[in-house]
């Protein structure tokens, strides 16, 4: 741009310079050439007055007087007569000369002559005399050629210096055009401080710029948005593209695959993970069908989702999503055990009470003996009963969204009310069972407390050494409310002691029956405590004894925690 | 020009993990056939052998093209030639599982005449073709340097076997053919496992330019 500011300039100053000297040069010439015309003319006036007046001896006076012009004294036959700077008798016939033949003719004639070489030119005037002689006066000049060639030094000179100085114009110009638009602030563009002519540009880009930066923080915010969604669930997602190159990997993917999550961007998604089932899956999904599968990685299964993106044939792109099914598959594993045990344990006492009443239906009992066999009846009913009261409560702990109402419950009132049921159980097993505490309320849900309470105290009664000692104590500490069932029975062998909270799970196999237990009861005791949110501790040595603390948060904790 | 050839290179790769993955499978099935004796497993492990020739042509052919097309030198030379060498080392892996998957399909061996060091030599060998793979989808120097390494202990553990067969025999001649069979398949995981340190080598010459037995020579 500079460049071409100067060179426009400089042509501009040649162009006009030159012009400028030609006209002025054809200019003056023109005025020159008509003042010569009318000097010559002039002066043959004066010489032909002279000679009507004096005669001949006019030539050699003015000859003699320096006269600067040169006169020639022609006869009428063309022979010249006097010549002011040349010999006379040299001279050629002048006939033939158009300003003589003129003057010969009409009175005066004129001419101008331009010399061969151009330098000079000659202004001719000629005027018939009186005695018929005519009387030529001519100057010689220089040229207009000869008058330019003279100029152009100077002309040069002028130029060079209004060259210099357009240069030192021009480059003052384009610098204060130039250096305001190269040290502009882009990123700000109204606090540059530059000519008005830039204003409307760049208010138009601080527009522009506040509208880039307003979307570029739209996409941002939904990057953000999109990675919070990604590396917060806790599936595993990978996004490829059509050839199946990663583009995208959230944390949990990552470490299901056990890479470094930056490192995958762009590699292709068998070089993460090249099991049959995962490239079935990125085959079908490029074929633009959805595939499901699972597979094995260490000790955990995973389910396997592949979709195409927009669903075209071929695929632009897939999403995968890998799902951790490791816990479900240990959790369908476990219902179908509960429901094995389940059938199990109804079985039994119905095949004895099927048994007796078959028994007594055919008439193989003794009369005497029928109250026995309809006890046995009785109590295996009972048992029954239990049984499925406590499935039903243990179902009904399972499903979590069973409103159970949260109220302010004191929990040593609670055990009191239990303890009492229980006094003559423990009474005729001659056990000390002792309640100490204090009030301590609780936020839970009176009906899981009290079976808490009741299968904790049964337990330490029923499997406790005849005249053993059972103690319940409710005690605050901090922010919570302890509860402990303390017994002096047999203890828990230590490998039991992480199983005995499963469903159906017995330490004694063989005696369970005759105690009359169903199995579930820590497990209800554990699944109500997980309902409060509260903590087992269990601490037992074979031979000792057995203590349960089951720590709940007080009502004050709970309140903080709610609000 | 580059682009085209990095995607055909890329592309290369993605089809060596895929043979990789597919001889991998093939010996897990062996493996598992000749430990639990089931025969469809075996079966599945005969029929894969055709995929892994199948695939190795591919590669193959689209090996040739490179060189032929793209004129390569230096380390992408490296990385198609050690592909070319490591694929027939590869397919050899797979005839191999193969033949096990067959002489398991034969039922001469009973399920307790397997000595623990045919599982452990099972495993061995099919550590040593995981590792040799994921050398090179890593393109991972001390990977592919510990399976070189590991190769001592699959062929100490053959020895083991060797031993294993010959009580077995010494207890009761009737057990000669199974223990010749178990003593065949032995053999064949001890070359699974040569073969896999081939292609660990292979898999250090694309990454350093130098072969192990050419730099020992």
């Amino acid at each position: 741009m500079k460049k071409r500011i100067y060179r426009s300039m400089l042509l501009l100053i040649i162009l006009s310079i030159l012009s400028t000297a030609f006209l002025i040069t054809g200019f003056i010439y023109g005025e020159f050439y008509a003042r010569m015309k009318q000097e010559v003319r002039n002066e043959a006036h004066f010489v032909s007055v002279g000679f009507n007046l004096n005669g001949e001896k006019i030539f050699s006076e003015l000859a003699d007087q320096n006269f600067s012009s040169r006169i020639t004294w022609i006869a009428s036959d063309g022979t010249v007569l006097f010549d002011s700077s040349a010999d006379p008798g040299s001279m050629e016939n002048h006939l033939d000369r158009p300003e003589i033949s003129d003057a010969l003719n009409n009175g005066s004639g004129e001419a101008v002559h331009l010399s061969r070489t151009f330098g000079t030119q000659t202004f001719y005037h000629a005027i018939r005399l009186q005695d018929g002689t005519v009387v030529r006066v001519s100057a010689r000049v220089n040229s207009v050629f000869k008058s330019v060639l003279n100029f152009i030094p100077y002309i040069t000179v002028i130029s060079v210096l209004v060259i210099i100085l357009t240069m030192i114009i021009a480059n003052l110009l384009t610098k204060k055009i130039i250096v305001p638009l190269n040290n502009l602030n882009l990123e700000d563009p109204l606090s540059n401080d530059v000519y008005d002519e830039l204003s409307p540009l760049l208010s138009r880009m601080a527009k522009q710029n506040e509208q880039i930066e307003l979307q570029f923080q739209k996409l941002r915010e939904k990057q953000e948005e999109f990675n919070a969604i990604t590396e917060n669930v806790d599936e595993g997602i990978i996004i490829l593209n059509s050839k199946g190159q990663i583009l995208s990997i959230n944390r949990k993917a990552a470490f299901i695959f056990g890479t470094e999550l930056k490192d995958n961007i762009n590699k292709h998604i068998l070089q993460l993970n090249r099991s049959i089932p995962l490239q079935n899956a990125v085959e079908a999904a490029m074929k633009g069908e959805t595939y499901e599968d699972t597979f094995v990685k260490g000790d955990n299964t995973f389910n396997i989702l592949a979709s195409p993106v927009k669903g075209q044939k071929p695929a632009e792109g897939i999403i995968l999503f890998i799902l951790d099914i490791t816990e479900r598959q240990t959790a369908e594993k476990l219902r179908r055990e509960f429901s094995a045990n389940v059938s199990h344990e109804l079985k039994t006492p119905l095949t004895s009470i099927s048994g007796y009443a078959e028994l007594m239906m055919n008439g193989l009992v003794k009369h005497e003996d029928i109250s026995v066999f309809s006890e046995r009846i009785y109590n295996e009913t009972r048992h029954l009963i239990r049984l499925v009261d406590d499935i039903i409560q243990i179902s009904k702990l399972d499903e979590k969204n069973i409103n159970f109402e949260f109220e302010k419950v004191d929990l040593f009132e609670v055990v009191k009310e239990t303890a009492e049921k229980l006094t003559l159980q423990a009474l005729q097993k001659g056990i000390d069972f002792s309640v100490k505490g204090q009030k301590a309320v609780i936020s839970g849900v009176r009906q899981i407390l009290q079976e808490i309470v009741f299968n904790l105290c049964d337990n330490a009664i029923k499997y406790n050494y005849e005249k053993g000692i059972v103690e319940v104590i409710v005690r605050k500490s901090d922010e919570n409310v302890i509860l402990t069932v303390k017994d002096n029975g047999p203890g828990i062998p230590k490998e039991h002691q992480s199983r005995i909270f499963e469903r159906f799970y017995r330490v004694d196999k063989s005696h369970s029956r005759d105690t009359g237990g169903t199995g579930l009861g820590l497990s209800i005791v554990k699944h109500g405590v997980e309902f409060h949110k509260g903590k087992i501790n269990l601490s037992s040595e074979p031979g000792k004894g057995t203590t349960v603390e089951v720590v709940f948060k007080d009502i004050q904790t709970t309140d903080k925690l709610d609000t | 020009m580059r682009i085209r050839f990095d995607e055909q290179l890329e592309y290369l790769k993605t089809q060596m993990i895929q043979m990789g993955a597919l001889i991998e499978g093939a010996i897990a099935k062996a493996v598992k056939a000749l430990i639990s004796g089931d025969r469809e497993l075996a079966r599945m492990a005969v029929a894969a052998d055709e995929e892994i020739d199948q695939k190795e042509r591919e590669i193959e052919s689209l090996c040739l093209k490179l060189l032929l097309q793209q004129q390569p030198v230096a380390r992408d030379l490296r990385q198609i030639s050690s592909a070319l060498k490591m694929i027939t080392d590869m397919e050899r892996i797979g005839d191999q599982a193969a033949d096990i998957s067959e002489i398991t399909l034969l039922g001469n061996i009973k399920p307790e005449q397997n000595t623990s060091h045919i599982s452990d030599m099972a495993i061995a060998t099919i550590k040593m073709v995981s590792d040799s793979i994921d050398a090179y989808v890593r393109q991972d120097l001390e990977l592919a340097k510990a399976v070189i390494e590991y190769d001592d202990i699959v062929d100490e553990l053959f020895n083991d076997v060797k031993h294993d067969m010959i009580k077995l025999i010494h207890e009761d001649p009737d057990n000669g053919e199974s223990a010749i069979d178990l003593m065949m398949i032995a053999k064949y995981f001890e070359r699974i496992g040569d073969h896999a340190t081939n292609i660990a080598e292979w898999v250090e010459f694309s990454i350093t330019g130098k072969h192990r037995d050419g730099a020992n020579r």
